[in-house]
């Protein structure tokens, strides 16, 4: 029969140091009783009250994100079988490759460039 | 006072935050356009328990009612009465202050529903008695929601007392109205640009007061664009400069070349070509954009010196930035050779911010711009243009009633 001793052992120093963080986290927070009071929730926005709700609807342009992520995910679909035979291609393998690589590389500067990368 | 709160900065007693979700105590310096007082009122009020409010040589003090009073302050420095309130805050012995009437209008979700499903909004309801943002059409063609927000007049990238009334789709400003407050006072009383307007100063004196302001410029520029560490450097360059010290502020000027920030953090997008700007003197902002425009060309005594205008053709923030750290280091330069020399020009100087003159101010005028050159930025670079056109409201002129600019 395994015996349960460590196991509890393991067990009671979790549930110790879990205990240990709640207390010192409970007496470091000299605010503990006050910060419970209640406080405006809207946004700051230098001293006006917000006129609508924050909730909008906006273009956050996924698409150029998206076509970007498609096109640099699917050079790893190339990477493995090529990561098959490269012990036995050896270098040529290795310079093949780097030919690939360049060719993305400037394909993520050309991106760079359009701005595909930036959010909105 | 501007300066005075900047230099607080440099204390580390304290730390100086963005929010006042992140603050314990308020600290209200100098006057206050009576106006901003509810807006004031709203800021103390989103400050979470427990709290409290230094008024340091306020105006707000005769009318500011809180419970329990708030620390009045006279004495030049605040720092120990700042800090005696928030360890009285944190051992008991201060109660919170209670709201001071501030708040935002915050009522119950309401609609039809127990949850406020059905009726308007995005998911039902009115969320929180505030109705959803309209719709409009974005830079794509899209119909989508454009968001109306106000902002001002204590945010913290914008000079205090100026409200912005934009509207975002997404990130995007499409719309931006400027309210241009009234102050009291056309211009500081005690600055060295004031007083020229009215009788000779020494050259050494105006020049080395034009460097240290563009350096709080600076240093302000570089908070903005998340770099405090260098902010530190240009403020405690700014405090500490005198005539002759060109070579630290160039020093100054690689560093922040050297952070990066030119090629990574600034529009580069052009803004307020010369042909935009021309004849309006707006100081570095001109210059920068090729114009030779600087009052100090029509004064003798700068001529004597032979003072020469330096332009770069590059209208934009980062021009701004290489502009105003080039002349602070040129004004310094001259200050060490100017000695004893006096001004001879009246009624029109050259304040760091371009041509200033009785009841006409370069943050007046560039405040006229504000709308067309805030219109279709990103929120970044609008808070950059904003940064970067250096606007300072105790400088402009005050008026019976405030006024709206808009595009």
């Amino acid at each position: 029969m395994v015996s349960l001793v460590p196991l509890a052992i393991a067990f009671s120093v979790f549930v110790l140091a879990i205990g240990a963080v709640l207390v010192l986290w409970w007496l470091g927070d000299p605010e503990r009783d006050r910060s419970r009071l209640p406080v405006d929730p809207t946004p700051f926005a230098g001293g006006h009250a917000p006129q609508v709700h924050a909730w909008n609807r906006y273009h956050a342009r996924y698409y150029p994100m998206a076509l970007v992520f498609l096109a640099f995910d699917m050079e790893m679909v190339f990477m493995y079988p090529w990561a098959v035979v490269f012990v036995s291609e050896g270098l040529t393998a290795m310079i093949e490759m780097g030919m690939f690589i360049v060719v993305l590389l400037l394909g993520i500067l050309y991106a760079w460039r359009e701005h595909a990368f930036e959010w909105t | 006072m501007r300066e005075a709160v900047q230099d607080l900065r440099l204390d580390s007693r304290l730390r100086m935050v963005d929010t006042p979700r992140a603050a314990a105590v308020l600290l209200v310096a100098g006057d206050l356009d009576p106006i901003d007082l509810d807006a004031l009122a709203r800021v103390h009020d989103s400050i979470p328990h427990p709290r409290a409010t230094v008024l340091w040589q306020s105006s707000a003090a005769m009318s500011w009612q809180s419970e329990p009073s708030s620390v009045v302050v006279t004495a030049i420095d605040p720092v120990p009465q700042i800090r005696a309130a928030f360890r009285d805050l944190l051992g008991d012995r201060r109660p919170s202050e209670s709201a001071v009437g501030g708040g935002s209008g915050l009522v119950e979700w309401r609609d039809v529903g127990p949850y406020g499903q059905g009726g308007m909004g995005m998911t039902g309801g009115t969320p929180y008695g505030r109705p959803m943002a309209g719709l409009g059409t974005d830079r794509d063609g899209l119909r989508l929601d454009v968001l109306p927000v106000r902002l001002g007049p204590f945010f913290p990238r914008l000079p205090v007392g100026l409200s912005l009334d934009i509207s975002l789709a997404g990130d995007v400003l499409t719309e931006v109205h400027v309210e241009i407050p009234a102050l009291p006072s056309p211009i500081g009383p005690r600055s060295i640009f004031a007083r020229a307007l009215s009788r000779p100063v020494p050259i050494a004196d105006l020049e080395s007061a034009r460097a240290r302001d563009h350096l709080r410029w600076t240093s302000d520029a570089l908070l903005a664009q998340g770099m405090p560490a260098l902010a530190l450097v240009a403020l405690r360059a700014a405090r500490e400069v005198q005539p002759g010290d060109g070579a630290r502020v160039r020093a100054l000027a690689a560093r922040v070349r050297r952070s990066g920030v030119f090629r990574w953090s600034l529009p580069r997008q052009p803004r307020l070509d010369g042909a935009t700007i021309q004849g309006m003197g707006l100081g570095p902002v001109s210059r920068a954009a090729g114009l030779v425009e600087d009052v100090r060309l029509e004064d003798d005594g700068y001529l004597a010196l032979g003072f020469q205008v330096q332009t770069i053709d590059a209208p934009g923030v980062g021009g701004w930035w290489q502009m105003r750290l080039d002349e602070a280091a040129r004004s310094l330069d001259l200050a060490a050779r100017a000695g004893g020399q006096m001004t001879t020009l009246l009624g029109r100087v050259e304040g760091p911010r371009g041509r200033i003159e009785a009841g006409d101010t370069p943050t007046q005028r560039a405040l006229t711009l504000l709308p067309d050159v805030l219109d279709g930025l990103e929120w970044g670079d609008a808070m950059a243009v904003l940064v970067g056109l250096d606007l300072d409201l105790a400088e402009a002129p005050g008026s019976a009633s405030r006024c709206t600019v808009a595009a």
